[in-house]
């Protein structure tokens, strides 16, 4: 009988099932997937370090001793300052002016409450030291890094028990990272949804695991089905870190009209854009994102002004539920989602078409 | 050391004389938003300048004279964490 395949340096590791893991922003996924045989990790970037604290209580409870992880977003570059109301009052008038006539053509609302968007955490390291400090003190399991170097707090937190991963676009950061003694390297690739690196994912996590010297890395973007978790396996990856994968999941806690654009859509249906921070990211093609290709629109702004000016846009799209304008980060597998399943048949069903792939390359069952 | 959430961080701001006038590349980004992340990159003269954040001590250089920036960046320094930053040559004036 043949080596089961899909029972990795991860799985050991971890001590799972599965070497799936599902990065989400809903605890719900987090329990779900966990308790699937999978593991999960939630985003906390923009959480208090009280709320953080509060997350992994619930998840505790849920999961027991499973283990869990979470994902920071600790810097990696600050600017000299930063004050939010300045800033908006900086914006040029051309670009203003372009998103009120915007406004009237499309009949967009005003928003109903406190703009999201504008809990910006970029221009504050504090926050974050102060959440990585909640994490170190309950011992969660695995830290997760989502931009910066972690290996100021290894050691810290390795004396605690806990795990320490760390997300990088580039293979000489993945090279540091492993040097630091990081216990896993995420290699994301261009497909990601969200603010992406410029290198493919097919070629980004090979090129980690040839300078990463034994460190485990983790295949992230446009990972969706089965046969890229086959793939990323056959590429030296250990497991894989989905993210858009889970946004239409039962448990998620997206509005139905997002789910319901993620099951429609396409690769095609995807953009990687500039206009709505100022970096590129890959979104739902939306209103917004259209009427900046047109020939008229001016030249989209540096960020952070950029995201300033579209923040309204999004909080009142989200706030009325207006599904012409609502959007969402999306990566190029979005493909394959193609119903709203339960998380645990989400795993479940991966697993059985990477196995399928694997017994129709080998010939050989996998189990 | 731990702190509240209404103490100020303990940052204690130094000058390395090694790491001055040295050229260096930052892999920076941070969050945006909500829940997302940027990446961005920048290239540019380090100022010896740090702060250490913290206990374990994160440390932060100074960077000037940027070279590579993203597109109308509109400030003229930033702030790199000392990992994610990569030493790319001698020293300006060397």
């Amino acid at each position: 009988m043949a080596k089961n395949p899909l029972h990795t340096q991860l799985c050991d590791m971890l001590g799972i099932e599965f070497p799936i893991i599902a990065f989400t922003h809903c605890k719900d996924v987090v329990e779900a997937v966990v308790n699937a045989g999978g593991f999960a990790v939630l985003g906390e970037a923009m959480h208090t370090p009280d709320e953080i604290a509060a997350d992994i209580k619930w998840i505790r409870n849920k999961v027991g001793d499973k283990p869990f992880g979470i994902d920071l977003v600790l810097p990696a570059s600050v600017p000299p300052t930063g004050d939010l109301d300045e800033l908006r009052k900086k914006i040029p008038q051309e670009q203003m002016d372009f998103w009120l006539d915007m406004k009237k053509r499309h009949n967009i609302p005003e928003p109903k409450g406190k703009i999201d968007l504008h809990q910006w955490g970029g221009l504050n390291k504090e926050i974050a030291r102060r959440q990585l400090d909640v994490l170190l003190d309950e011992r969660v399991p695995v830290i997760c890094s989502g931009l910066g170097n972690p290996e100021f707090i290894l050691k810290d937190a390795h004396e605690r028990g806990i795990k320490v991963f760390g997300l990088v676009g580039k293979a000489r950061q993945a090279k540091k990272e492993a040097e630091a003694g990081v216990d896993a390297i995420i290699a994301q690739g261009y497909d990601a949804a969200g603010h992406t690196g410029p290198i493919g994912t097919l070629s980004i996590v090979p090129e980690c695991v040839a300078v990463a010297n034994g460190t485990p890395i983790i295949a992230a973007g446009g990972i969706t089905t089965g046969a890229h978790l086959a793939a990323s396996l056959c590429l030296g990856a250990v497991g894989v870190w989905t993210g858009t994968l889970w946004l239409a999941s039962r448990e998620g806690d997206n509005d139905m009209i997002i789910k319901d654009r993620l099951i429609k859509s396409t690769a095609d249906d995807t953009v990687y854009s500039d206009c709505i921070s100022g970096f590129p990211m890959r979104v739902l093609d939306c209103t917004w994102t259209k009427e900046w290709r047109q020939e008229n629109a001016p030249k989209v702004l540096p960020a952070p002004y950029q995201m300033l000016l579209s923040s309204d846009y999004i909080q009142a799209a989200n706030d009325h539920r207006r599904e012409d304008l609502m959007t969402e980060a999306a990566g190029q597998g979005v493909r394959f989602i193609e119903s709203m399943k339960p998380a645990r048949q989400i795993v479940f069903d991966m697993v059985e078409e990477a196995l399928g792939v694997f017994e129709r390359i080998t010939g050989l069952e996998a189990f | 050391m731990k702190t509240t959430a209404n103490e100020p961080l303990p940052a204690v701001t130094g000058f390395d004389e090694a790491m001055a006038g040295v050229r260096a590349e930052c892999d920076g980004g941070g969050p945006f938003g909500v829940k997302y992340m940027r990446r961005e990159e920048f290239a540019g003269v380090l100022t010896g300048e740090y702060v250490d954040h913290g206990d374990p001590p994160w440390r932060w250089y100074l960077m000037k004279d940027l070279y590579v920036k993203p597109d109308h960046y509109p400030w003229d320094s930033v702030w790199c964490m000392q990992g994610n930053l990569f030493v790319v040559g001698e020293k300006k004036g060397s």
